[in-house]
């Protein structure tokens, strides 16, 4: 049992070390994530408006080289698009326009990745897929170890047969109770 | 002991290492697109139902993306004025807003969703207000179907 408890600390606590950043990534993007529906966990989002002189709703070719020259804008342009009648979409990296053709109103939007939520959504949500699903894989073998061997860390009243028990079962009870409630609740 | 520590960092570095060679490379986004054929949007908008079950591929430019949680892009059409929704499962497959005015080519199965007339009016009311007009209820006089593709993959496609 002694040797058993050793190793157990071993790789608690080796992969208790190299959990540490993969753990904020989680932790952190799974809070940001959870808002959503608050706020837009990605990007910061601007919107500018102003108006043009009004281009008129003729033929899109006609149209676009006077929308374009009218905007003035200035690095490249990803592509454009008739979206309507009186609507006119270009599409630039990191935003765009949009331009109603009878009045000459332009909604500039604009977007850029939030500094760390980002990237860290981005491998939470394992966007990139391969390789990531490997890492992910693997970080959640870790916590399973880290889990079981944390169970036999400690001995006495402090541990699985004291108050870590307790602590342990409350731990279980949580899911289990959250998971009856809910499957109750349709 | 120090084996364990060697042997777990060791590990690391090579997922590290394989993170970093993988790189970014083709934007594929989920299972991609394996479709033989490419239809025209039109197509597909002309005649809905002949197509609601089937698995259909589609290529435009993305115009709108969802904002949330990246959960669909609306494509472009060879008609002006037309679009296409790909709606793919909350997390599975999620678009960057980055993917905007990009040549996507967008593969899944084409379905039809009956709405009732309140669920109706709720779209037209949500309709009106992102083009910024006035929304009469009383203007809404029977049941629409939605139609979109429910998307397994897309790929960002060389323009």
């Amino acid at each position: 049992m002694r040797t058993f408890r050793k190793w157990c600390r071993t790789f608690h606590r080796e992969l208790g070390f190299l959990a540490v950043g993969l753990t904020l990534v989680y932790a952190i993007s799974g809070i940001a994530i959870n808002h959503a529906h608050h706020w837009d966990a990605n990007y910061e989002r601007t919107v500018e408006r102003f108006t043009i002189e009004a281009p008129g709703t003729g033929p899109t070719a006609e149209i676009e080289p006077v929308v374009l020259e009218r905007l003035a804008i200035e690095g490249p342009i990803k592509s454009t698009w008739r979206a309507g009648e009186d609507e006119f979409q270009v599409f630039m990296e990191g935003g765009g326009f949009d331009v109603n053709l009878a009045t000459g109103e332009v909604v500039r939007h604009g977007f850029r990745k939030r500094p760390l939520f980002y990237d860290v959504n981005f491998m939470h949500l394992n966007s990139g897929k391969a390789p990531w699903t490997g890492i992910a894989d693997v970080y959640g073998g870790m916590l399973i170890v880290m889990a079981l061997t944390g169970i036999f860390l400690v001995r006495g009243r402090k541990g699985l047969s004291g108050r870590g028990g307790v602590l342990m079962a409350l731990g279980f009870l949580l899911p289990i109770v959250f998971a009856v409630i809910s499957r109750g609740g349709g | 002991m120090r084996f364990v520590s060697a042997l777990l960092v060791s590990f690391f570095v090579l997922l590290i290492a394989g993170a970093v060679l993988a790189g970014d490379g083709e934007k594929v986004y989920g299972e991609g697109v394996s479709a033989p054929d490419t239809m025209l949007v039109s197509e597909l908008m002309a005649n809905p139902d002949e197509f609601v079950g089937k698995t259909v591929r589609v290529k435009g430019t993305a115009v709108g993306v969802c904002e949330h949680r990246g959960c669909w892009i609306n494509i472009a059409s060879d008609t002006e004025g037309e679009t296409v929704r790909v709606k793919v499962q909350d997390g599975v497959i999620v678009f960057p807003a980055e993917i905007m005015g990009d040549m996507v080519v967008a593969e899944g199965v084409w379905t039809a969703n009956e709405l009732t007339m309140e669920q109706t009016k709720k779209v037209c009311a949500a309709q009106a207000k992102e083009e910024g007009k006035e929304f009469d209820e009383k203007e809404v006089s029977s049941c629409m179907t939605m139609y979109q593709i429910s998307g397994t993959g897309a790929v960002v496609a060389s323009k």
